[in-house]
């Protein structure tokens, strides 16, 4: 089977080669002993927390480097060509390229693994099936992509140059490098198009939370589909010679690898909202081993999450629903408890009713309003986040002191509705979708956000419902400071 | 190993064309290679060999023309072709750290019939050199693996070009035996090269080819008995004499002067060389040395293009 034959000798040669056991085997365990000594301090929570981007690393490193430099310098050098004079296919120079590049990942990370158990104690939440799942996913689909680079690249010169580019912008925009959750929000917008964000924020979800895999099959999915590309279009663009160049028209084909992240960032752009999720995980830095048995502990900086709530008759004593009535309005709302919660909690609330025009702007009004309780360490604190599902219409959220109704500015700078009616606190719109979604308030999209800044002490989140008249829904889990 | 019977065309090359964007690399070459012979393309870098031989190979695609190759289209029936052909390219590269006999291992496990390793190792000539890396090896050394990995399939035609390019004379001869011994063994081999020498020693049939085009083709002996240029007479006298009265000597078809001697085309040359004696005797004049050498590919390559040979 020449296929494998190729892959066996390939890894003889690696073996023999002192920069590439460097960089195959050495170099990975310098970036995790970076990480977590420097970054993550020995502590075993945050290790298992920088795993993931520590073996998102190597696994890039190998596709973009490795895999990918290697093709194109097996060409450059001339070695190709004798291959060429036997009855070899291309498929089969880039299979055994494949499968030596993925023998070799897999001793890496049992190293890295074994690495980080042994000298940092990290705990191992994750099960074997889900990490070698997680590692073959992303191997294949980064060699899609060394694969890809190979194939549109004329020469080395210009294959270090896109994965330059490539590396670059994955290595510090993806949670690679620095924590998504610490990185401005439109960052974390963008990283939604990026599959290293998949591969590290499903590690981190698995590591950090024990997240069944499932939970990220779409991620999977696209990685998946994007290793298939770049091995097809590698497969198409096969070149045995340095002299064959590629078209600049061909190059352009290239573009169709990032479909897949192009439809999954929409999507998560729009629809999945994952960063509360990876807020979650990485909010639980720092709480140890020992924190993981203890539920409350796991949910840091938490306002409310309904779970300790038994009965509706709690929630009316927590939560306050106010309507138009009061204006001679006839809008209608009611809250109760709603089970289960969000992705997988005990409770979660619901607010729903009929919302009437209104009786002088034509638009009805209904709030749901609870007071909380700003931490001392609020400067810490950039907003509220929480939760959210229902109908889709407009609803607003924001925060005020109690029995305050600052006047003036009524919309958020960022995101307000045309529709929504004028409020006398400062807020920003959202609008639900039928699966859950996290919403966040961040103290700096609001107006004002001086005088209206997280300081400590009670403060009053609102949540309104306005706009045409017609039924409502909207369930709300899990809020929390961030 | 031989399949067809002997004499019988094993390579068929018709009215082929290659164009390189404005260069035209082949223009209407034809020629046929005939069963257990070695045939030699001989032309200057840049005649159309090396072309010639990868579109055998089916490593390229001709413009136009037909090609047959062990009776299958290389174009169309490549992976079948490469079962029954072995090709040494100008220059093998192999991965740096890889080993002689891993080499030959690997190449074997590719096709369907292999020959044995550590007979290939023997008869090139690299049992000590088996466990070496491809990176320590000398010139020579890589070239009789690069033979070695061309014979690894135990093919019926085997297509070397320039087998001997940057070696020195010893290891150059060392190949001329390996050459002869394909010969002896009746395997058909094509072989390409710029050294003229190595086609008249090497080669039962030689096509001579120049900017793309076949200029000349047939044994050496047959292409040096059709030069017209005679043989050539290297003639030292006593006193100078006039390149115009040599020309009227008896049989002189051309001749030029170099390095204080006379250079003669003569045919017939019994005849000429009578008469260079009279015409000295006659203008007092006194032959002080004469050198007789007959045609070569050299000249017959100088006849058809009006150029020598680039070495």
């Amino acid at each position: 089977m020449p296929t494998l034959r190729i892959a066996l000798l390939t890894i003889r040669l690696v073996m023999r080669t002192k920069v590439a056991l460097f960089f195959t085997f050495l170099f990975p365990l310098v970036f995790l002993f970076a990480y977590a000594g420097l970054i993550a301090h020995g502590n075993p929570s945050i290790v298992a927390y920088m795993f993931g981007p520590v073996v998102t690393l190597n696994i890039m490193g190998s596709g973009f480097w490795g895999l990918g430099m290697q093709s194109v310098m097996q060409r450059e050098r001339g070695s190709l060509r004798r291959y060429r004079l036997a009855p070899i296919r291309p498929r089969t120079m880039l299979l055994s390229n494949l499968l030596a590049n993925y023998l070799l990942q897999l001793p890496t990370i049992a190293l890295l693994l074994f690495s980080a158990m042994i000298f940092f104690h990290m705990p191992m939440k994750i099960g074997w099936v889900t990490l070698w799942v997680l590692v073959t996913v992303g191997t294949f689909a980064f060699a899609g992509f060394g694969l890809t680079i190979a194939s549109v690249a004329n020469t080395m010169q210009e294959a270090q140059i896109y994965n330059n580019v490539a590396w670059v912008t994955l290595l510090f925009l993806s949670g690679v490098t620095f924590p998504l959750p610490v990185l401005p929000h439109w960052i974390q917008r963008l990283a939604m198009f990026f599959p290293s964000t998949y591969l590290v924020t499903t590690f981190q979800g698995a590591m950090a939370q024990a997240e069944p895999l499932l939970d990220h099959w779409m991620e999977m999915l696209v990685l998946v589909t994007s290793g298939v590309f770049g091995l097809l279009f590698a497969m198409k663009l096969f070149r045995w010679e340095k002299e064959e160049r590629i078209p600049t028209k061909a190059k352009l084909w290239s573009g169709v690898l990032a479909l897949p992240f192009l439809g999954m960032g929409l999507w998560m752009n729009t629809r999945a909202n994952p960063t509360g999720m990876w807020a979650r995980s990485y909010n639980l830095l720092g709480q140890g081993p020992a924190a993981a048995s203890n539920p409350e502990a796991e949910k840091p900086n938490l306002i409310e999450d309904f779970d300790g709530i038994q009965a509706s008759e709690e929630l009316l004593r927590r939560w306050q629903v106010s309507t138009d009535s009061g204006a001679a309005g006839q809008s209608m709302a009611e809250i109760s408890l709603l089970t289960p919660g969000a992705e997988g909690s005990k409770h979660a609330m619901r607010l729903k009713g009929h919302l009437a025009p209104g009786p002088k702007n034509g638009q009805g009004y209904v709030s749901a309003q609870c007071e909380v309780q700003v931490p001392a360490n609020a400067k810490g604190l950039r907003g509220i986040e929480f939760e959210a599902r229902g109908e889709s219409r407009v609803y607003q959220v924001g925060y005020h002191p109690p029995n305050a109704a600052p006047s003036g500015s009524s919309t958020s700078a960022a995101s307000a509705s045309a529709n929504a009616a004028a409020l006398p606190f400062p807020a920003i719109s959202f609008v639900p979708g039928e699966a859950w979604q996290n919403v966040r308030v961040p103290v700096a999209w609001l107006a004002n956000p001086a005088s209206h800044g997280l300081a400590a002490g009670p403060w009053v989140l609102e949540v309104v419902v306005t706009g045409p008249p017609g039924e409502f829904n909207l369930d709300l889990d899990e809020i929390r400071f961030y | 190993m031989a399949s067809l019977e002997e004499n019988s065309v094993l390579v068929s090359v018709q009215k082929l064309h290659k164009h390189y964007g404005d260069l035209a690399a082949l223009r209407d070459v034809s020629f046929d290679i005939l069963q257990g012979e070695v045939f030699g393309l001989l032309g200057p870098n840049g005649a159309g060999k090396t072309t010639t031989i990868e579109i055998l190979e089916g490593l390229r695609q001709p413009d136009s023309g037909s090609v047959r190759v062990c009776g299958l289209d290389p174009a169309q029936e490549s992976m079948t072709l490469k079962e029954r052909i072995g090709a040494q390219l100008q220059s093998t590269v192999l991965p740096d750290k890889m080993r002689v006999d891993e080499a030959l291992h690997l190449f074997a496990g590719f096709y369907r019939h292999s020959a044995s390793v550590e007979m290939l190792l023997e008869r090139f000539g690299l049992e000590a050199k088996r466990h070496t890396f491809f990176e320590k090896l000398s010139g020579g050394q890589k070239q009789r693996l690069a033979l070695a990995l061309a014979l690894v399939n135990d093919p019926e035609l085997v297509l070397l070009d320039e087998p001997t390019v940057g070696l020195d004379p010893q290891l150059r001869r060392e190949i001329y035996t390996l050459v002869e011994n394909l010969r002896g063994e009746g395997r058909t081999v094509l072989l390409t090269t710029h050294y003229i020498e190595e086609a008249e020693r090497l080669c039962d049939r030689v096509a001579i080819i120049d900017q793309g085009q076949l200029v000349a083709l047939g044994t050496p002996r047959e292409l040096i008995a059709r030069s017209g240029r005679g043989t050539r007479l290297e003639v030292r006298l006593a006193k100078p004499v006039g390149l115009d009265r040599l020309r009227l000597i008896e049989g002189v078809l051309d001749c030029h002067e170099a390095e204080g001697a006379y250079f003669l085309h003569a045919q017939p040359v019994t005849v000429t060389i009578a008469a260079l004696v009279r015409f000295l005797e006659s203008s007092d004049n006194a032959l002080v040395d004469l050198h007789i050498a007959r045609p070569s590919l050299e000249d017959i390559f100088v006849e058809m293009t009006g150029r020598r040979m680039e070495h």
